[in-house]
């Protein structure tokens, strides 16, 4: 362990800083002392950022009044349809990861669906030839049946 | 709800203070700009109709989210770089960078000596807090430089008060020591201030 690290665990709990001259100073001062410097220092940026922060900024704002207008006439005209529509459309075009699983979600969900309607077609019409047959079901289940059917027939 | 003028007015105030907490974190001016720019998107886009005084707080959560969605991409493209370049048997040109390596004097002839010192000691300051972990200095950054009190710096960062107040005592001694180490054993306070 360092000098400095040892320093630095022994007043850690105090909450307080030793100066060189044994001069005491809360934490809070300090970390505000440095960050009024940090902050003095931040004002000044190269033109280069300052002039990209201001261009991001305008834009943010240019879309910030373009979407209070169309609030605005959404709500003159009533038009839900649209409001939905707009909306619908920004959440798809941020979140495509979630977009895309819910599509696959769709498609999976439509694909059983489809499944257990087939299966479902398929009891009834076996249901159906099962009743209308002059053999009881019985014998469709038993093995043995077609042999002996071909056998007896022979 | 905030009005065109109070949110050109909020992000103005804030543009460039985020831009530069920014760049402390992620040690890129391009990446940082673009996380500036993304944060203040996503403010306008989905806050917007917040009030202006909600709008400092709602910022500073959308831009450590961003940063934190920039750093979860980054140890992505880092991994895929690792493996494609374990492959490809390339050098590794990139040499870790000491932030206290060089410690540039701005040339002003016309300031006097306080004024070069207190410009190498904000260079010492703005350097600690590049090396501080990235919660102590998210903490330090919330709680004294934005100025929020404990229990907004907690909501932010998604922690406990107690582990902000310990964050931020870590990282304020941790700078006050590379101050110290560095010379600066007054940390270039200067005391009457301090009595205000």
């Amino acid at each position: 362990m360092s000098i400095n690290e040892h320093n630095m665990k022994n007043s850690l709990d105090e909450n307080v800083l030793k100066l060189a001259d044994g001069c005491q100073v809360s934490e809070e001062q300090v970390g505000r002392y440095m960050s009024g410097l940090l902050n003095e220092r931040a004002q000044y940026v190269h033109a280069d950022v300052a002039q990209r922060l201001s261009f991001a900024r305008n834009s943010v704002v240019a879309q910030h009044a373009s979407q209070q207008t169309q609030a605005h006439s959404i709500h003159q005209s009533g038009n839900v349809l649209q409001w939905l529509g707009d909306h619908a459309g920004q959440y798809f075009g941020q979140h495509r990861v979630m977009s895309v699983a819910m599509v696959a979600g769709v498609m999976l969900l439509t694909f059983f669906t489809v499944q257990q309607f087939e299966f479902n077609r398929n009891l009834e019409s076996s249901d159906a030839f099962l009743l209308a047959s002059e053999l009881p079901p019985e014998a469709y289940a038993d093995k043995g049946f077609d042999t002996w059917l071909v056998s007896k027939r022979d | 709800m905030a009005t065109n003028k109070e949110l050109s007015d909020f992000l103005e105030s804030v543009e460039r203070r985020a831009f530069k907490q920014t760049a402390y974190a992620v040690r890129d001016d391009h990446a940082a700009l673009d996380i500036v720019q993304d944060a203040m998107m996503k403010l306008a886009e989905k806050y917007g109709d917040k009030p202006v005084e909600e709008l400092p707080m709602l910022f500073q959560r959308i831009l450590q989210n961003t940063m934190r969605d920039f750093w979860r991409r980054q140890k992505v493209r880092n991994l895929w770089t690792t493996l494609l370049s374990s492959f490809g048997g390339g050098h590794d040109g990139e040499e870790e960078r000491d932030p206290l390596e060089t410690i540039d004097i701005e040339d002003d002839s016309e300031e006097p000596s306080a004024r070069l010192e207190r410009s190498q000691t904000i260079k010492l300051i703005e350097r600690a807090l590049e090396k501080l972990p990235r919660r102590q200095r998210e903490a330090f950054v919330l709680r004294y430089w934005e100025e929020m009190d404990v229990a907004e710096t907690a909501s932010i960062m998604g922690c406990s008060q107690g582990s902000v107040k310990t964050h931020c005592s870590r990282a304020v001694h941790a700078m006050a020591a590379e101050l110290k180490m560095h010379g600066l054993e007054g940390l270039g306070l200067d005391k009457t201030s301090l009595s205000n």
